[in-house]
């Protein structure tokens, strides 16, 4: 099955017309291609990677950003278009390909799914349900839970581009590697462990067969409930749906009670849990903490 | 009345609505902010507070608490903070800004309200750098300080080195006006020193400022315990406490 | 009931302002609005309910303003020429924030620091100057008594429809000592607190918002807040428009002038006749479209290079082909220029 558009099609097209109608189809082939996740997530990354490797293929190129004031905490969303003749223009109404990773940022892209677009989703953060499209166009990855069970959440993003990369650009996979590794090449020189596993994560990504009928149960989201740990002495509170996962508290936490877990916070990131034997009701967390998301109540 | 899971653990002066904010993770402000409630909480003044806020990161704080809160342009929510102040004496009037809105273009205002003695109280969040706008460099960046605009490291021969606000506004400042600087890693003392600041306002009807080290870990580009680390280099660079007068200088 | 004084345009302005209401005035000496500033200072110290503060720029005195603003005192400003750019800043957030911002504007000579006394040429920039979408409200004085029965008005006008509200005067104005009389204005228009002060209901004002769309949201409510008020607000006057052929359309000092050149032309037998905006904006569209419909000619005359005309062509296409353009930017008319203009395009 290919989930190419335009670019396969337009070839077949182009070899059954005459030369000079060549141009008038090519001139309005352009792929639009929406991304969408929570800010932080790497979206950016993710786009800039595609441009970059799209303008290399020899193509004309459209990228940008949404923008709004804040720096994290609202979805991060990007547009990006490629075309074999020039884009006048960086936004546009209907998407051919939209990728969304996380809940929140579905509906900032709803409107630029139509009937034709072909939709990518994690599976493992949202449920199928969301979607309305019919299951011809509609694909996924459990991005979110290969991350944290074998890449390392900082490779969502990555295991993103290996899909894209090979199932709707077909693009080469050495030379798709090669741009990732240009484009992240500081943060890969400063850890290595985390360039090796991006590595496995774009090579897993990249031969991932898409879930297209049954899909990873959405079990990596915000949990919605309070955790509550408590002994005879001292009740912990923490609130998931405050806690952006900064780790603050484990830094200041002098008898090292607090660690990450794998409950997911607001943003979807891991939250810490706390050992509420080792804990001392000291109070550093609750004062440290920015959003007010962790609390130790004394007896 | 609050239930446990909706107001929590903040102060009781917050808006649970807005919550979670927009700040960051791990951002300094959001525990800035955090404090000042408290004080607002402990000296029972929430009825009483009109809060000014400048542009950049700041300006997230629109509706951060149940009090009146005026978003201003950048670098003048201190003179916004005194012409209401001046028109209702009664209310105590904080105009919160972050490093950029008051030692760069705010910076006149600043002097000048710190200059009459306004009894208002200017909370200046310094984290080195423009935020909002991706972490540019600011007065206050340390010399070979990498920022946004200083890709190579902050030139002091260029640009300045460490800009000190509190002790340039205590120079000209009255003497009746209180000026002083905190930091994140002592939450206890940002608090002791908001509160005085207050009292200033209220008791001796006089200016404060209190400039708060903070941490920015997005634009830092840093964990959080690198950024702990950092702030801890800027404690060298910035003394914490109540700034004193130079009498040396006339 | 009038009464008669011996009276310069800013002093009018200063006791207009109080009668309007006003208690705080920010400022920053620039001529040819100083004297309002000093004007005020002075008044203050024989009344304790009025408040002032001379600030370090016009762009504390503006966001001062909105400060007292925001408490529910009527505050103002006054300002010129470069000032006036300054004064952008402030009213820009007053015009997101629709605030009842009011200012006087004494126009000078420009652009930069021109000359310190005269001009129409602060008009662009009165009506148009924020950034983005902004509106306000835009009146221009035309002789000392307007400085006086305008000053009480603005503040009624910003506080009823919350758009920041302008007087325009000049040095000329501002500057000269005439014997007028001095209407008494209407009841003021009361203010209110801004910042209710209330933390059951706290009032959270911003002016920086998330998305395109939502700040859409804001500017078209703005923009149908706006068109309600138009008929309410744009006022003009017509003098001796009657059966004319000749019509000259002015404003402020020049239209004052013109007053004179049409009495002395109609006493010569050319039927001349003066529409004179009250408002630049908004302006009264309907009745200078039916004043010009009947005119052979019409001149556009303006201490300025086009600031009026533009803004007249914008609501009144027709003048486009149809208007005689007299230009003198930051040079005054005198009644004797403006008759010989129309007696020798006749």
């Amino acid at each position: 099955m290919s989930f190419r558009i335009h670019l396969g099609i337009s070839k077949k097209i182009l070899n059954q017309v005459q030369d000079d109608e060549k141009h008038d189809i090519m001139k309005n082939e352009i792929t639009k291609i929406v991304l969408a996740g929570e800010g932080g997530q790497g979206i950016q990354t993710i786009a800039k990677v595609l441009s970059t490797a799209l303008v290399s293929a020899g193509y004309f190129v459209s990228y940008i950003p949404q923008f709004g004031p804040e720096q994290r905490g609202t979805p991060s969303v990007s547009f990006i278009q490629f075309s074999k003749s020039e884009i006048t223009y960086p936004k546009f109404d209907t998407a051919d390909i939209v990728m969304v990773l996380r809940r929140r940022a579905i509906k900032t892209i709803e409107s630029y799914v139509g009937p034709k677009t072909q939709l990518l989703f994690d599976s493992s953060t949202i449920s199928r349900q969301k979607f309305s499209l019919n299951n011809s166009r509609v694909f996924a990855i459990p991005a979110t839970k290969l991350a944290e069970e074998q890449f390392g959440n900082k490779n969502q993003n990555i295991l993103a581009l290996g899909v894209l990369a090979k199932n709707f650009l077909d693009y080469p996979k050495n030379a798709m590697w090669e741009i990732i590794s240009t484009q992240l090449g500081k943060k890969f020189a400063k850890n290595k462990d985390l360039a090796d596993k991006s590595k496995l994560a774009f090579d897993f990504a990249y031969d991932f067969q898409l879930e297209t009928k049954k899909f990873t149960k959405p079990e990596y989201d915000t949990c919605e409930e309070i955790v509550i740990r408590k002994n005879s002495e001292r009740t912990a509170v923490i609130v998931p749906k405050y806690c952006k996962g900064c780790g603050i508290c484990v830094l200041k936490c002098p008898v090292k009670a607090l660690s990450f877990s794998k409950t997911l916070g607001v943003y979807g990131t891991p939250i810490p849990d706390i050992d509420i034997e080792k804990c001392i009701a000291c109070g550093n967390c609750f004062r440290f903490c920015p959003d007010s998301a962790i609390r130790v109540i004394k007896k | 009345m609050k239930t446990l899971d909706e107001q929590f653990g903040m102060p009781a002066c917050f808006n649970v609505k807005s919550k979670p904010s927009l700040f960051c993770p791990g951002c300094g402000e959001s525990m800035i902010l955090k404090h000042l409630g408290n004080v607002i909480d402990s000296e029972k003044i929430g009825s009483k507070i009109t809060l000014a806020i400048d542009i950049g990161c700041t300006l997230l704080s629109w509706n951060y608490f149940s009090f009146d809160t005026i978003q201003t342009h950048h670098g003048r929510s201190v003179p916004v903070s005194v012409g209401y102040k001046m028109a209702n004496g009664k209310r105590i009037v904080i105009a919160l800004m972050g490093d950029g809105g008051a030692y760069a273009i705010g910076l006149q205002s600043l002097l000048h309200a710190a200059f009459r003695n306004d009894p208002i109280l200017a909370i200046v969040i310094n984290n080195t750098e423009y935020s909002m706008t991706g972490g540019q460099m600011a007065p206050t960046s340390l010399p070979g300080e990498i920022t946004a605009t200083s890709p190579l490291g902050k030139n002091a021969s260029i640009f300045g080195p460490a800009f000190h606000g509190p002790e340039l506004v205590r120079q000209i400042a009255a003497p009746g006006a209180f000026i002083a600087r905190a930091t994140v890693s002592n939450p206890t003392m940002v608090e002791t020193v908001i509160a005085r600041a207050i009292n200033n306002q209220i008791e001796n009807k006089s200016f404060s400022m209190v400039e708060i080290l903070s941490i920015c870990p997005t634009n830092w580009k840093m964990n959080a315990a690198e950024s702990f680390e950092f702030l801890a280099k800027l404690e060298k660079v910035y003394p914490v406490g109540e700034i004193i007068k130079n009498k040396n200088i006339k | 009931m009038s009464e008669k004084k011996f009276i310069t345009g800013n002093e009018a302005a200063v006791l207009g302002a109080i009668e309007g209401g006003a208690e705080m005035f920010f400022g920053y000496p620039i001529t040819p609005a100083t004297e309002i500033l000093e004007g005020w200072i002075n008044k203050a110290s024989e009344d304790k309910n009025l408040q002032y503060l001379q600030a370090e720029d016009e762009i504390a005195s503006g966001f001062a303003t909105i400060g007292a603003i925001l408490a529910g005192k009527k505050a103002f400003t006054a300002t010129a020429g470069v000032g006036n750019v300054l004064m952008q800043d402030p009213i820009s957030m007053a015009e997101n924030e629709r605030l009842p911002f009011v200012g006087i504007i004494a126009q000078r000579g420009g652009p930069s620091t021109g000359t310190v006394i005269y001009s129409q040429q602060e008009v662009n920039l009165t009506a148009l100057g924020g950034n983005g979408d902004g509106l306000r409200i835009v009146y221009s004085a035309s002789n000392v008594a307007e400085c006086y029965e305008l000053s009480a008005k603005i503040f009624s006008t910003a506080w009823k429809y919350n758009f920041p509200t302008f007087m325009l005067t000049d040095g000329y104005l501002g500057k000269q000592k005439i014997t007028t009389a001095l209407n008494k204005p209407l009841r003021p228009f009361p203010a209110r607190k801004i910042l209710k002060e209330d933390s059951l209901n706290p009032t959270h004002i911003r002016n920086c918002f998330g998305s395109e769309p939502e700040f859409a949201k804001v500017l078209q409510r703005n923009i149908s807040d706006y068109k309600f008020l138009i008929d309410k607000v744009a006022q003009s006057e017509s003098y001796k428009v009657s059966g004319a052929t000749d019509i000259i359309l002015a404003h402020g000092s020049v239209a004052a002038a013109a007053k004179s050149a049409i009495d002395d032309l109609r006493a010569d037998g050319v039927k001349a006749g003066l529409i004179r905006p009250i408002t630049l904006r908004p302006l009264d569209t309907k009745a200078i479209r039916s004043q010009i419909k009947n005119a052979q000619r019409v001149y556009v005359i303006e201490s300025a290079f086009e600031q009026f005309a533009r803004l007249l062509v914008y609501i009144v296409p027709e003048l486009a082909s149809k208007m005689i353009k007299v230009f003198k930017p930051a040079v005054g008319f005198t009644p004797e220029e403006i008759y010989k203009i129309v007696k020798d395009n006749k």
